[in-house]
């Protein structure tokens, strides 16, 4: 068993616990909502990628090159960096807080179990992702993603979320936002892999390393280090972005939200 | 807020389930709801058997309409046959592809037996009424009472899975925390129920023959089903007042930092409590009964509301961003279009039934017995309309 599932762990335990005092919704995710097989990829492998925030400028140059290598349509993107201003609790200072966020490729990916044709499905090596000839298009993996990592893509009109870049991956090739990155803040690798990189990254910082929303029990294998604490769920923030009123006073609508 | 937190840069998507998905559910319950409400005249009771024809026409134009509302929120709905050729059994929406065709064939088999009885006068007819009912009730055999009886118990069996389904497959998803909970599959039936009571109110006023023993009957049912609705929204929150429930929790959020959710649980409730009280009216003061119909209508909003509140408002709420999405209906197919185009589609299904089917003749009713008189019911149904 690798670190980071045990790490999670406590977090299962703890999820199990107040999911006992619901017997009856926990009857009926037991008996269907289950994770079905794994199928394709490397059986030897475990993909994660660790990001490490006191890297990341927030310069979006992986939500550029994610955009480019993989064709998304405009307003949707299968990586992007939100951006908050924060408060420094210690010195009472505003200063900006950059979170990259893509999908999880969660142990226990909600996206799965739903799909009522299979064309979202978990490969061994942990990567989870969508046959786009297959898809239906009826977006129930889009609502049980708790991350908003899924979008219906206007072009194919099917589901469409981030892959690890899997076909970069099979050529030996890093993810493109990996490759892009400026600070060197995305770190991919294989946990069953003592020796990676991001094996004795996750050995090293092990304490310190957050993932979000953890509580939904999914057991996402994107690692955050040198996180935020108040990011870790839906922020208690003010959307500033949505709220800029033009001369009309309306709200300024975000230029792609038709999408 | 007390640690200042300002969102300056996130994506927002639009919603995923389009009003079509309102539409779905919101006919399919009338369906189901519907035939439970026929179920005690097709079994017998005399009561019962003219709001069992009313049902039984609400039951069947819903089932067929609902499928078709369900396809067009696919956005690859000529892919539907990858539901029957890679069947997933560990899918709720799966699972509800499966008991669906079936479901909608027995209420159509169940409308056809009840309904080719009367039809059965009119094979003698010269006309193209005569030509539609020698062709459709297959011979001038008498339906067999058992064959109703068995048929009726098999496609109540069917509705319970549709009712379960339905429910279920809204209430597993954790992403959206406020579906999240078992009260929802209730929720769905005793609203479900509400709103075929109130079409079962509509029909008989403005398709009539008025009934006194259906206006009774449904205004019991409607105000029943209105009390439990309120039932299971208590049990709703006070779970999440003693087990830590996310979906408790999310709806207080909501509310408590939203002004539309405010009006619209205030509205929810509001118009809860009249439709009640309303059905203690008239069921008290029976010289009044003549305006079931407004109860009808008032029902019908509310469960077709409560459905849109939990479907679309519910996608409105940021799963991992800060505020809610500013979602307006659109014009287009997967807007406006698509929730006036369902109810045009039921209606004209309604119409055209009404026009070459006597049903008002089923189960021992008498509009059809007659068949030297021109049945014009088209004309009939459309007048009292206005
Ligand atoms: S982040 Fe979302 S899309 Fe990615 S595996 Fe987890 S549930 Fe599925
Ligand atoms: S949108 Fe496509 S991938 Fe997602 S659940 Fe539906 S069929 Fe599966």
């Amino acid at each position: 068993m690798d670190l980071a599932r045990r790490m999670f762990m406590g977090q299962l335990a703890r999820f199990a616990a107040g999911a006992s005092l619901v017997p009856l919704a926990t009857v009926a995710e037991a008996a269907i909502n289950e994770q079905p097989p794994r199928r394709g990829g490397d059986p030897a492998k475990r993909y994660a990628m660790l990001i490490d925030l006191r890297r990341c400028i927030g310069c979006q140059a992986c939500t550029v090159s994610c955009h480019l290598e993989n064709d998304a349509p405009l307003g949707k993107f299968r990586t992007i960096v939100s951006q908050y201003e924060v408060d420094d609790p210690e010195t009472g200072d505003m200063s900006t807080f950059f979170l990259p966020r893509l999908c999880n490729h969660c142990d226990n990916p909600p996206c799965v179990p739903v799909c009522p044709v299979q064309a979202t499905y978990q490969q061994e090596d942990g990567i989870v992702v969508v046959d786009a000839e297959r898809c239906v298009g009826c977006a129930y993996c889009v609502q049980a993603c708790p991350y908003d990592a899924r979008f219906i893509n206007d072009k194919t009109q099917t589901a469409d979320k981030c892959t690890f870049c899997t076909h970069r991956l099979e050529a030996g090739l890093l993810p493109a936002c990996v490759e892009s990155c400026v600070g060197g803040a995305r770190i991919i690798g294989d946990l069953n892999d003592p020796e990676s990189t991001i094996s004795k990254m996750v050995a090293e910082h092990h304490g310190e390393l957050k993932v979000l929303q953890p509580e939904k029990g999914t057991s996402p294998h994107v690692f955050y280090l040198g996180m935020d604490e108040r990011f870790i769920d839906r922020p208690e923030a003010f959307a500033s972005i949505w709220d800029i009123h033009g001369k009309d006073n309306k709200e300024l609508h975000y230029e792609f939200s038709g999408h | 807020m007390n640690s200042a937190v300002i969102e300056i840069l996130a994506p927002r998507y639009q919603i995923a389930w389009y009003p079509w998905a309102v539409q779905y559910f919101f006919m399919i319950a009338l369906a189901y709801a519907s035939l439970w409400l026929a179920l005690p005249g097709l079994l017998g009771a005399a009561r019962w058997k003219a709001t069992a024809r009313f049902a039984m026409l609400g039951a069947m134009t819903t089932a067929i309409v609902a499928p078709i509302a369900l396809l067009a929120d696919l956005h690859q709905p000529l892919r539907f046959w990858h539901f029957y050729a890679y069947f997933t059994p560990w899918s709720w929406m799966s699972i509800g592809s499966l008991m669906l065709p079936p479901f909608v064939f027995a209420i159509i088999a169940l409308a056809w037996l009840v309904w080719r009885e009367p039809m059965l006068a009119w094979r003698d007819r010269s006309d193209l009424f005569g030509m539609i009912a020698r062709l459709v009730t297959l011979g001038s055999w008498q339906t067999p009472r058992f064959l109703v009886v068995t048929l009726a118990l098999a496609t109540a069996a069917l509705s319970l899975g549709i009712a379960v389904y339905t429910g279920s497959e809204v209430a597993i998803v954790k992403g959206r925390p406020l579906w999240n909970t078992v009260w929802l599959l209730p929720f769905f039936a005793t609203t479900g129920l509400i709103g075929a009571g109130g079409l079962v109110l509509l029909l008989s006023r403005i398709a009539g023959p008025r009934d006194p023993d259906t206006a009774r009957n449904m205004l019991w049912v409607v105000s029943a089903a209105a009390v439990a609705t309120a039932g299971v929204a208590l049990m709703w929150v006070l779970e999440g007042l003693y087990v830590e429930n996310s979906s408790v929790a999310a709806a207080l959020r909501s509310v408590r930092h939203s002004a539309e959710w405010r009006t619209t649980s205030a509205w929810g409730l509001g118009v809860g409590t009249a439709l009640t009280l309303g059905c203690l009216l008239l069921l008290w003061r029976k010289p009044q009964r003549g305006w079931s119909w407004i109860v009808g209508l008032v029902a019908l909003h509310l469960a077709w509301m409560a459905r849109w509140v939990v479907l679309m408002d519910v996608q409105t709420v940021q799963k991992q961003t800060a505020g809610y999405l500013e979602y307006t209906v659109g014009w287009g197919s997967s807007g406006w279009l698509g929730v006036v185009g369902t109810f045009g589609l039921w209606i004209a299904l309604i119409l055209v039934i009404d026009m070459l089917v006597p049903w008002r003749g089923a189960l021992g009713g008498t509009a059809g017995d007659a068949p030297d008189t021109t049945p014009d019911y088209s004309a009939k149904g459309a007048a009292s309309h206005g």
